[in-house]
């Protein structure tokens, strides 16, 4: 199987879709690079495989331009784009076996037979199934069949591969496994692709870059851990693990930056920008304070609402002032934990904040 | 209302028509030698002549078209634009002088010699010479052996038998809007008893009526199966059931009308040469001779035949009840064809189940009577039973033109009136025939009370 | 292919008109124009007559007005309503064990038994009634031998019932098709479900199996209904005439008549099962639940227990009996030598056979040409039809859906007589043989009559293929054409299959509108061929012979692909 000959980069332009009366997508500008692992990450609804499926060139056709390489597509029916896509319903055709299914691409193709034969095995090979070739699909495992499918999508060498929700047909054990498969089978191959998703871990392990997105606008664009650490607005933070969110107001106070919450709670701050906004920090970087605070600690007072195990860490549900902040705790064995209704303080170091503005 | 149609498609009409002229001059040079027939006979009959008839004229091919005489009237009708029917063949003379009125039948008469110009009062020609009758058949009751014994009912041998009350929903007939040879049948009864009592024993007749079925065949079906044990037929239907085994048995009464079986040539018959030579057959002694075979069993109109005939076969021309002192008007007859139709339908077909209820009240309370007699009730007795009787129309008003005009409907120019419609005069009938059924059923029910 | 694209953006840029829509939308164009051909405007034609004043050939509504004063009329109206209803009451009776009992327990012969359950829609015209009054009829075998033992007699053939009992077996396998099928497409997890909250037996089959069940049901019920009320050949031959199909038909043909009563009644019959079907629309609407889930496996299906076998096995042996009891009586008929008021024939022969033998060759191979060709018109169009309605935007997708689905409600008198009408004046191209005459016409009749037979089998078998297996094929580069050639003609094989072969059946047995336009005998079917045996006293027993042949011919071939369809699912593994 041949690497990188094919590979494109994918530049969407102003691209704009309605169903009937509701816009999907609304003016979504992006660029993905050649060779780049892509993810689209968003809860459903958002648009995100409606962008995936105008890609590949189903549905209706969206205004702006999408190109592949330097070919505008925008126009093409699907069967013009060279574009490989991977079905959440993997979408094998169930009256074919599964070489028959894997062949089909090359044989629209008119490559001539002994060569398809060869590929078909090629393929199967890349994806360890050769002795199932004979099989039909109902007599595959789910993880099987996401192989098969994804075999049948690289073997006619498509310019960019598109995965819609790929994993979530399977179980959590062989999640992981295929996601790793997958990654390292496009290392391997080199091919620009995109994959859709709403689970966030499975972005953040594969994606090179990753946009989340949200009623049909593109909220972020960037590398998962920055994405993470820096959100550029309330529903990415939000979105992206988990957040302690506290909307408000900052203010300068004694020329020193104060964040007042909504319920009145007030902080003293770093950032210097005033006006409306949240103030963001992550549970893990939320510590229980048994002593004293440090220095740049922001301190919070509260009592204990709840407590979760989950196993690698302890996360308290804590009231602060009517806002609910949650923390965690790493566990170890013999470590002691605060039990629900205690009174305790919350520390946060100043630089483990992030104000964003919705 | 087919003119309607037809003016809207004057042009294609036209088209038509001169493709069809380009047709038969190619046809006659190409001599397909095909003879195309619409007929009402069973296949039991058209399968004999035909074989007969392309065994002595190996150039001609028969297309045998099945379809019951009114269907195929229609069919002439319809498709007469672009005709590609040579003849048309079946029983009724009214069904003929439908097609002869439109001027669907071409003249012809044959060079037979040896058949006598009548047969009983009924001439067996056309006397316009359209159509030519090639056998007789006369209208009769036949009857299920099994079924009579079965009910211990005793075998009928007149019309005024089955009116009597022990064959109370026994009886089958056709509606004569269905069956052109039963019109013949009912027109015959109404001439000889004359209109008022030809319909009170018409209607007497069909309170027995079991069934009044759709098909003229649907008579000697049922009396073969035995869902019913006496049929009003047409001779060759007990003729030949019996022919093919069935416990049945046929009888003429004694006022039977004999008429022809015809078959005449239809105008603009693509091959009307084979016509001719069809009519020649089937009036040749051979033609004639296999009118006797036990499926067929019909009358041949030449007499000379019968010498041939099996022990026991019908010989109109010499049997005394057959010989028939009736009467028949045909163009009484044709004048009033659908209204007598329609008449028998609204009073009968449709209203079977009132008659029915009326009658058996009537059958009831007569029984009653017999036993004790009351003079009050008898009173009451007659009354119903002349509600029963009574017409819509007087016989003055069914012989009007211009009521008749109502049911043909066909204006023959755009300047043609024809007031009132046929269903508004059907709705009519119809309320007052009900209405006279209902009342002689509660009479006779209440008489039923006083005993 | 860069250059290619940009002119393609300047020409289209007209969104949802990609090129894609080309070949649908023509394909949709001309099968619209067939329709109008060979639907719309006959039965215009027809029904034309219907608002024209008979005396002057003006305009009126009169006729109309006739229709409603008329109490003969009204009667008639509520008859064949009566009738209707009763029948989709008894039909019910008739189909919900049989497809229940096969669907929903684990049971040897099942194949079998639908088969044997779709038989008797298959009842040659004439006869069946014929071998009904030979078996039920006052004087049948049943009420003999009740008179002998009992004396006492049952009126089942008396009027109504008469009409009633003979619909309800000759339409029941209707119901018995479609609700088998949505009974097969309850997913299992919705049984589980609410056997897991406590409901079990009767209750779970009256609150959830039935109701999820009920679309096929409706669907199945409606066209019983309709085909009832439509129906005319059951209620002549029982000489029952105050209905409304049989007041139409008697009017229309009655000699030199022309009262347009008969073409009043044919446009209320028409108007009437239009409104029915779009009650039963309506019942559906909300209604279509999608019940096949992701890993579901079907209805629960479960082994019976050694007496719960038993009496299962006796209830559908029993009902089988009863609706198979026409077909026996035409099978006794076709070997008896004379069968009189008596419980059976008094004589057994195979020489009904042996006189058929010559002249059913023809009629044999007319029937499976006909029947074939309009079977394959219909599952042509029905594809191409399900395939515009379903996976195309294409304008006015719905309307050839219901314009299609609409000849269900049109009765084959009236279908026949506008072929007349329509064609006679036509002629095929290079002869002069009228087009009404040419056998082709017949195909063309008995194909739109069964068109919503093939055309609801096809929806049925595309709404089951899923848009991502076409998609997928797309996207591996096979244009839309390919794509249905490849992927979704044979997924949909099945369903295919099914279109055909009711299609096929039925119209191999079809003789109202036949029977208007067979020109010739050399060009007539197995239908028309037993018409005219059995309007002689020596045919009954040929036509009889004539119409097990028939059956046989379309038993045979429907159990072949009953097979055929289940070897394919178990390919599939979905069965």
């Amino acid at each position: 199987m041949s690497t990188q000959k094919n590979c494109k980069g994918i530049k969407i332009e102003n691209v704009g879709l309605k169903f009937g009366k509701t816009e999907v997508l609304k003016g979504v500008n992006l660029e993905i690079q050649p060779g780049e692992f892509f993810a689209f990450l968003g809860p459903s609804g958002s648009g995100k495989s409606t962008l995936l499926r105008a890609i590949a060139g189903f549905g209706p056709t969206p205004s702006g331009n999408i190109l592949i390489g330097d070919q505008e597509v925008t126009h093409l029916p699907p069967w013009k784009r060279n574009v490989g896509m991977v079905f959440q319903s993997y979408a094998l055709w169930p009256h074919m076996t599964v070489r028959k299914n894997i062949a089909f691409g090359l044989e629209e193709r008119k490559i001539p037979k002994d060569q398809v034969q060869q590929r078909v095995d090629e393929a199967l090979e890349l994806v360890d199934l050769l002795p199932l070739a004979e099989r039909r699909p109902s007599e595959l495992s789910g993880g099987q069949q996401q192989r098969i499918a994804l075999a049948r999508t690289v073997v006619v060498e498509p310019q960019v591969l598109l995965l819609d929700e790929p994993l979530s047909n399977l179980d959590a054990n062989l999640r992981v496994q295929m996601r790793r498969d997958i990654l390292s089978l496009q290392r391997k191959l080199g091919l620009t692709t995109i994959f859709v998703t709403h689970d966030q871990e499975e972005a953040n392990t594969t994606a090179d870059r990753m946009a989340v997105l949200s009623e049909g606008v593109i909220q972020q664009i960037g590398k998962p851990m920055d994405l993470y650490d820096s959100p550029n607005n309330r529903f990415v933070a939000a979105f992206l693990g988990s957040a302690n969110i506290l909307d408000g107001e900052i203010k300068i106070s004694d020329s020193k930056p104060v964040f007042i919450s909504n319920q009145g709670l007030e902080l003293s701050i770093q950032h210097q920008a005033t006006g409306n906004g949240s103030l963001v920090f992550r549970p893990q970087n939320t510590r229980i304070l048994h002593n004293d605070a440090n220095q740049n600690d922001m301190i919070l007072n509260g009592k204990v609402i709840y407590r979760e195990f989950l196993g690698s860490l302890v996360r308290y549900g804590v009231d602060v002032k009517g806002h609910l902040m949650a923390v965690d705790e790493l566990h170890s064995i013999g470590g002691k934990h605060i039990d629900e209704g205690a009174e305790i303080s919350l520390g946060v170091a100043m630089d483990q904040t992030v104000i964003v503005y919705s | 209302m087919i003119k309607l149609i037809n003016n809207s498609r004057k042009l294609i009409a036209r088209v038509a028509l001169a493709t069809a002229v380009c047709g038969i001059s190619t046809g006659a040079l190409a001599a397909s030698g095909k003879l195309v027939i619409v007929t009402s006979f069973p296949s039991d009959l058209t399968k004999v002549f035909k074989a007969e008839f392309e065994k002595q004229n190996p150039d001609v091919k028969l297309e045998i078209l099945k379809k019951k005489t009114t269907a195929g009237i229609k069919y002439i009708q319809e498709t007469s634009k672009n005709n590609k029917t040579d003849m048309f063949w079946a029983s009724a003379p009214d069904a003929f002088e439908v097609l002869k009125d439109d001027g669907l039948l071409q003249k012809y008469s044959t060079k037979v010699t040896g058949i006598p110009p009548k047969i009983g009062s009924f001439p067996i020609h056309d006397p316009d010479g359209y159509y030519t009758g090639f056998a007789a058949a006369g209208y009769g009751i036949m009857w299920n052996q099994r079924y009579l014994k079965a009910k211990k009912l005793p075998a009928p041998a007149e019309w005024s038998d089955l009116e009597k009350p022990v064959y109370f929903n026994h009886v089958g007939m056709s509606a004569p809007s269905r069956s052109g040879t039963t019109h013949l049948t009912v027109e015959t009864i109404l001439q000889n008893n004359g209109w008022d009592k030809g319909w009170a024993s018409m209607k007497r007749m069909a309170g027995n009526f079991k069934s009044v079925t759709e098909r003229s065949f649907g008579v000697p079906d049922g009396v073969n199966s035995g869902n019913f044990g006496i049929g009003i037929v047409i001779d060759f239907f007990g003729l030949s059931s019996k022919g093919a085994g069935f416990p049945v048995d046929f009888v003429y009464p004694s006022a039977t009308a004999l008429v022809p079986a015809n078959i005449g040539v239809v105008s603009k018959a693509p091959n009307s040469e084979a016509a001719q030579e069809f009519i020649e057959f089937l009036l040749s002694v051979k033609g004639q001779t296999l009118l006797l075979n036990p499926k067929i069993r019909r009358l041949p109109v030449n007499p000379a035949i019968y010498s041939q005939a099996p022990k026991g076969f019908p010989n109109p021309f010499t049997d005394k009840e057959l010989q028939g002192t009736l009467k028949f008007d045909l163009k009484l007859s044709k004048n009033r064809y659908n209204l007598v139709n329609s008449l028998f339908d609204v009073m009968i077909t449709y209203r079977k189940d009132d008659l029915t209820d009326a009658t058996r009240a009537i059958h009831t309370l007569e029984r009653k009577l017999a036993k004790k007699p009351n003079p009050k009730a008898g009173k009451l007795l007659d009354e119903a039973k002349a509600l029963i009787a009574r017409l819509p129309i007087t016989e003055a008003e069914a012989n009007n033109p211009e009521l008749a005009s109502v049911f043909t409907k066909k204006r023959k120019k755009a300047t043609d009136k024809v007031t009132g419609r046929q269903a508004e005069i059907e709705a009519k009938w119809d309320t007052f025939v009900v209405n006279n059924y209902s009342k002689a059923r509660k009479l006779a029910a209440k008489a039923q009370d006083m005993l | 292919m860069t250059s290619n694209s940009t002119t393609r953006k300047s020409f289209l840029r007209l969104p949802d008109f990609s090129a894609t829509q080309w070949g649908p939308g023509t394909v949709a164009t001309l099968i619209a124009i067939f329709l109008l051909v060979v639907l719309i405007l006959p039965v215009a034609k027809v029904i034309f007559v219907a608002f024209q004043e008979p005396s002057t050939g003006a305009f009126t509504i009169n006729n109309f007005i006739d229709f409603f004063n008329a109490s003969l009329f009204r009667e008639s109206f509520i008859n064949s309503f009566y009738v209707s209803a009763m029948s989709v009451v008894f039909a019910t009776l008739i189909a919900l064990p049989l497809a229940y009992f096969t669907t929903r327990f684990n049971f040897a012969g099942a194949t079998l038994i639908q088969t044997f359950g779709i038989i008797p829609l298959i009842m040659p015209p004439f006869v069946g009634a014929v071998a009904m009054q030979l078996f039920f009829g006052e004087n049948g075998s049943v009420n003999l031998l009740m008179d002998e033992w009992f004396g006492f007699t049952i009126p089942f053939m008396e009027g109504l019932n008469g009409v009633i009992l003979v619909q309800s077996v000759h339409f029941f396998p209707f119901i018995l098709i479609n609700l088998s099928a949505s009974l097969q497409n309850i997913d299992r997890s919705m049984e589980e479900s609410a056997l897991n909250l406590g409901s079990s037996g009767m209750r779970l089959f009256r609150r959830i199996v039935f109701p999820l069940s009920m679309p096929g049901y409706v669907a199945g019920a409606s066209l019983v209904f309709l085909k009832v009320f439509d129906d005319l050949g059951t209620p002549l031959l029982l000489n029952v005439n105050n209905m409304l199909a049989p007041q139409a038909y008697l009017r229309i043909s009655s000699v030199g008549i022309s009262d347009p009563i008969g073409y009043v009644i044919s446009v209320i019959l028409v108007a009437f099962s239009l409104f029915s079907l779009w009650v039963s629309f309506l019942a559906l609407k909300n209604k279509d639940y999608a019940t096949t889930q992701k890993g579901g496996g079907g209805l629960l299906k479960r082994d019976l227990k050694k007496w719960e076998k038993v009496s299962c096995y006796s209830v559908i042996l029993l009902i089988l009996c009863f609706v198979m009891a026409p077909h026996a009586a035409l099978f006794l008929l076709s070997i008896a030598t004379v069968w009189s008021f008596s419980p059976l024939p008094d004589a057994y022969t195979l020489s009904h056979y042996t006189e058929v033998f010559d002249t059913a060759g023809d009629f044999i191979s007319n029937t499976l040409l006909y029947a074939g060709l309009a079977g394959l018109i219909d599952v042509l169009l029905g594809t191409a039809i399900a395939y515009i309605v379903w996976r195309t935007g294409i304008w006015g997708r719905k309307a050839l859906d219901f314009l299609a689905m609409g000849a269900v409600a049109i009765p084959g008198v009236v279908l026949g007589i506008g072929y007349l009408r329509m064609f006679y004046h036509m002629e095929v191209p290079f002869s002069d043989i009228p087009l009404a005459s040419f056998w082709g016409i017949i195909v063309i009749a008995l194909a739109v009559r069964r068109l919503p037979y093939a055309l609801r089998a096809c929806m049925a078998a595309l709404a089951q293929v899923a848009v991502s297996l076409e998609e997928a094929a797309e996207s591996l580069g096979a244009t839309k054409t390919r794509t249905i050639r490849k992927i979704v003609i044979p997924l949909m094989s099945g369903g295919i299959l099914a279109g055909f072969v009711t299609s096929f059946a039925t119209a191999a047995v079809e003789l109202s509108a036949t029977i208007m336009l067979v020109s010739s005998e050399a060009d007539a079917p197995l239908a028309y061929g037993i018409y005219v045996f059995m309007q002689s006293a020596a045919g009954r027993g040929p036509g009889a012979a004539l119409g097990i042949i028939a059956v046989l011919i379309v038993g045979v071939g429907t159990y072949l692909s009953h097979r055929v369809i289940e070897r394919s699912k178990r390919h599939r593994g979905e069965s």
